[in-house]
């Protein structure tokens, strides 16, 4: 007897269709999985017994060969455990003539036959394909985003069996609950005075333009940095369902609607490896956090102390907004369009030549040279933080929260969709010289810098960019002015940006 | 004897030979005798232990002589004891004797008054461009810059004081003659070396290490009939150069800073333990005996420092200058030097400006302007050479 049940795998955050194939044959009894199961996969053999037990079905003695296809892809994890159950079911006739090839079917069995939620669910569901898909109570919220009404939700595997041989009706799906009131995220207001890290942060938050503060510590540059993905607008429906994707391939803690509405905020620690930052790892290319990012922040504190090698591997990233992790098997292609926010500090004390500096200028030269070239070329604003003295503290004018922020930064998003792109930072070619024409002396100004050899081409995109991002927070006016242009030019990295008092 | 000391340089080159040893070893002696007394295991007890001894001998025999002599050659240099005339008395003299010393240029031993100009290598643009003032103006002066050709302070007075064309410079280094360091340094080496003259106790090829450096401070000290501290954070190098100068009874001047300037700390605390504040190129000529009238009569010195921008107008020596007061700095530099051209915004972000370095952050909350508005200006004034960018901040260009 031989039955087939359509499920999926995950090949790093896209859903690869799978066809679990049961045959169960005379002979001595045996189990057997093949089709490149990993160990995770593997072990499903004895849940999948176990649980058909405890379901009180029936586990045939008999010889059961189950094949996952196509053959030659490697399958990773839990989620062909419930597939299997059925195929082994169907295959030993206990669900009569069911139309099992009707359903997909994606889940994790436990023990007990309970159906369990799986990482990636999102893009399995949407893998599987047409007709409808059987997944765990618990995966509906976020399968439903995808299939909407084909899902069937089940707890268990008897309800499976139930509904497949029209004992009972399929089950009603779990009550969504509803999306707990936001987490505050911390306000702009709490922060007083430094007026210009607050319109570098509003400038990179609207344009969506690489920042990196530098300062020494007590500087606020992490208090800033959380600030700016408050200042972010909601995803819009696509790129929501993009951030989920990843996030449920990656395995991360998803909102109880299903949906990531928010902008993420990813902040690895500076010992993150290269497999971490960028994906990898072995067996299943997992998303990196590069990737977890996508559509938010990627906040890199003390960017100093990262391993160059895993900086330099962000690159690709920057420039082109995914990450493609090549293997012997092929290449994995996963989105990487995050907003990059770095802090470092002017020098290894962290004091930058303040009182109590201990940095020889050896040193510091070679604490700078940790920043490769390239990579600082793809930073668009270096922002210099100091500590706020006392008077600024009390003396500024009263600062603007991130609710007034946020609603200028929508509004320089809204101009960037009118001009086709989510972002100005996303302007480039004929859209660029369209949105962005330089008034005269600006371009002049420009012609310099090349001149004087300060700019890359890269650099003259992203200095345009800037520049209409700081024009449209100004009036928005169709040409960049001088004062626009220069501005966007000295927020640009310059050799002397780091700290560095490094003359002779 | 060979005219180049090749004998006092090997002598020195032995392995842990520091200038006590050295000084006991010689006693007054002619160091070909003793190099060949060396050789023959007559060492004075007192030197070392048996196995330093030993290994001085067994050094000796095998030494290269020939290829030190040729290296000699080859960098010019040549190495003095207290037996040459030309071996500086000050060094003979002092109270911690410096016996061989390996040397570059025409100077014989800084004839006339000499200054010593220290301070940090992390200077502050303003620390630096005094410095070289105050270089420039000794040297004009008739005065002998000595300083350590490190970064910051130190380069700078040799800077100012080659600008000068005066008194010829003296170099006292750390490390060997033939190891240039600071790299970043090694023209300014070159011209010291051939306007005045390089002083090391270090033998060829030594590194510069860390220990070599308080050695190097003293010699400095010895040298100097005044030290003047221009920027120097509450510890470090010019501290240990001054407590030198102190034990030898060596005046030692310090230029006030602002209070807020990190890298000037040391200095305005030497003052309030009582160093006579060194304000001025003058300052420094009355602490050295200068009567008034014997100041130079050019009161033009060439703008010093070459990295820095041609101020308008000639500086006038005895400017109470920058580092004195940021207030009243501001307030009265400021219109002398402001081009007409300069809009009404951007002279308010200039008189916002003190020596202080200053972060755009604050610079906004001073003038009260928009953040663009203030960032464009500023890069406007540091493309008029009246603003420095100090890393993220901003100050004041020197004059």
């Amino acid at each position: 007897m031989l039955a087939a049940i359509r499920s999926a795998t995950l090949v790093g955050v896209w859903g690869h269709p799978v066809s679990v194939e049961v045959h169960v044959a005379s002979g001595l009894p045996a189990f057997t999985v093949v089709g490149l199961p990993d160990a995770s996969c593997r072990e499903a053999r004895d849940r999948v017994r176990a649980a058909i037990a405890s379901t009180g079905l029936e586990w045939p003695m008999r010889r059961i060969t189950v094949n996952l296809a196509p053959g030659d892809l490697p399958k990773a994890g839990t989620g062909l455990d419930l597939a299997i159950a059925t195929g082994v079911l169907a295959a030993s006739g206990q669900l009569g003539d069911a139309p099992v090839e009707r359903f997909g079917v994606i889940g994790e069995l436990g023990l007990d036959g309970s159906a369990r939620p799986v990482p990636g669910v999102l893009p399995l569901v949407d893998a599987v394909g047409g007709g409808e898909v059987v997944v765990a109570a618990a995966d509906y919220p976020v399968a439903r985003l995808v299939a909407a009404d084909r899902v069937r939700p089940v707890a268990t595997l008897r309800e499976l069996c139930d509904a497949l041989t029209e004992a009972a009706p399929w089950p009603d799906p779990p009550p969504i609950t509803p999306a707990p009131p936001p987490v505050p995220e911390p306000d702009l207001a709490d922060l007083s005075g430094q007026p210009f890290a607050r319109w570098a942060l509003e400038v990179a938050a609207a344009g969506a333009h690489h920042l990196l503060l530098v300062g020494p510590p007590g500087a606020g540059k992490t208090m800033l940095a959380r600030r700016l993905v408050g200042l972010l607008p909601d995803l819009d429906p696509d790129a929501a369902l993009e951030v989920t994707r990843v996030h449920s391939a990656a395995g991360l803690a998803l909102p109880s609607g299903g949906l990531v509405t928010r902008p993420p905020f990813r902040a690895p620690h500076h010992s993150a490896s290269m497999a971490s930052l960028i994906g990898g790892g072995s067996g299943r290319v997992r998303p990196g956090e590069a990737s977890a990012a996508t559509g938010g922040v990627l906040f890199l504190d003390e960017l100093g102390e990262f391993a160059p090698s895993v900086l330099d591997a962000l690159r690709q990233p920057l420039e082109e907004g995914v990450v493609r992790v090549a293997r012997a098997q092929g290449v994995v292609e996963h989105p990487a369009r995050f907003l990059l926010v770095a802090a470092m500090n002017p020098c290894p004390c962290g004091m930058g030549g303040e009182i109590g500096c201990r940095c020889s200028p050896s040193a510091l030269a070679r604490y700078q040279r940790r920043l490769s070239g390239p990579f600082v070329d793809r930073l668009d604003m270096v922002v210099h933080v100091d500590r706020p003295e006392p008077t600024d503290l009390l003396g500024g004018r009263a600062a603007a929260g991130t609710a007034e922020v946020a609603d200028r930064v929508a509004r320089v998003r809204a101009l960037a969709r009118s001009r086709g792109v989510a972002h100005n930072s996303g302007l480039d070619g004929p859209v660029l010289q369209q949105h962005a024409p330089l008034e005269p002396p600006a371009q002049e100004v420009l012609r310099a810098a090349l001149a004087e050899g300060r700019l890359s081409a890269r650099g003259l995109r992203r200095v345009r960019a800037v520049a209409r991002t700081v024009r449209d927070l100004d009036d928005a006016g169709p040409e960049l002015r001088v004062t626009d242009v220069m501005a966007a030019l000295s927020l640009r990295a310059r050799r002397d940006s780091f700290g560095g008092r490094i003359r002779g | 004897m060979t005219d180049r000391g090749v004998h006092a340089a090997a002598l020195a080159s032995l392995p842990r030979a520091g200038a006590r040893r050295l000084h006991r070893l010689l006693a007054g002696r002619d160091p070909a005798q003793v190099w060949d007394a060396v050789g023959r295991g007559l060492i004075p007890a007192q030197c070392g232990d048996e196995d330093l001894r030993a290994s001085w001998r067994r050094h000796a025999a095998v030494f290269d002589l020939d290829g030190l002599a040729s290296a000699l050659d080859r960098l010019d240099a040549w190495v003095t004891t207290p037996l040459d005339a030309a071996h500086p008395a000050r060094l003979t003299d002092d109270i911690d004797p410096a016996p061989v010393i390996f040397r570059r240029g025409s100077l014989p031993a800084p004839a006339g008054p000499t200054a010593a100009i220290v301070g940090t290598r992390r200077c502050s643009p303003t620390g630096r461009s005094f410095s070289a003032e105050l270089g420039a103006g000794l040297a004009a002066a008739g005065v002998s810059v000595v300083s350590g050709l490190a970064l910051g302070v130190d380069g700078a007075a040799h800077r100012g004081a080659l600008s000068a064309a005066g008194a010829p410079p003296v170099g006292v280094v750390g490390s060997g003659l033939d190891v240039v360091y600071p790299r970043g340094n090694a023209d300014l080496w070159e011209a010291v070396a051939t306007a005045g003259g390089l002083i090391t106790e270090a033998p060829l090829g030594a590194e510069p290490e860390a220990w070599r450096f308080p050695a190097r401070n003293r010699l400095l000290a010895a040298l100097a009939d005044v030290v003047v501290v221009v920027e120097s954070k509450e510890a470090g190098g010019s501290m240990h150069t001054v407590e030198q100068a102190i034990r030898r009874g060596v005046t030692v001047m310090a230029v006030p800073g602002s209070v807020r300037n990190p890298a000037a700390a040391g200095a305005n605390r030497l003052i309030s333990e009582g160093c006579p504040p060194a304000c001025s190129v003058a300052d420094v000529l009355v602490a050295l005996g200068f009567a008034a009238e014997a100041r130079p009569a050019d009161p033009s010195v060439p703008p010093a420092d070459p990295d820095l921008p041609a101020s308008a107008g000639p500086a006038p020596l005895g400017r109470g200058v920058a580092p004195a007061s940021s207030g009243s700095a501001s307030a009265s530099a400021g219109p002398a030097l402001v081009p007409a051209a300069l809009s009404e915004l951007q002279r308010r972000v200039l008189d916002a400006v003190d020596d202080e370095p200053v972060t755009l952050d604050r610079l906004v909350v001073r003038v009260g302007a928009a953040p663009p508005e203030v960032l464009v200006a500023a890069d406007v004034l540091v493309t008029q050479g009246l603003l420095d960018r100090d890393g993220g901040k901003l100050v004041r260009a020197g004059p």
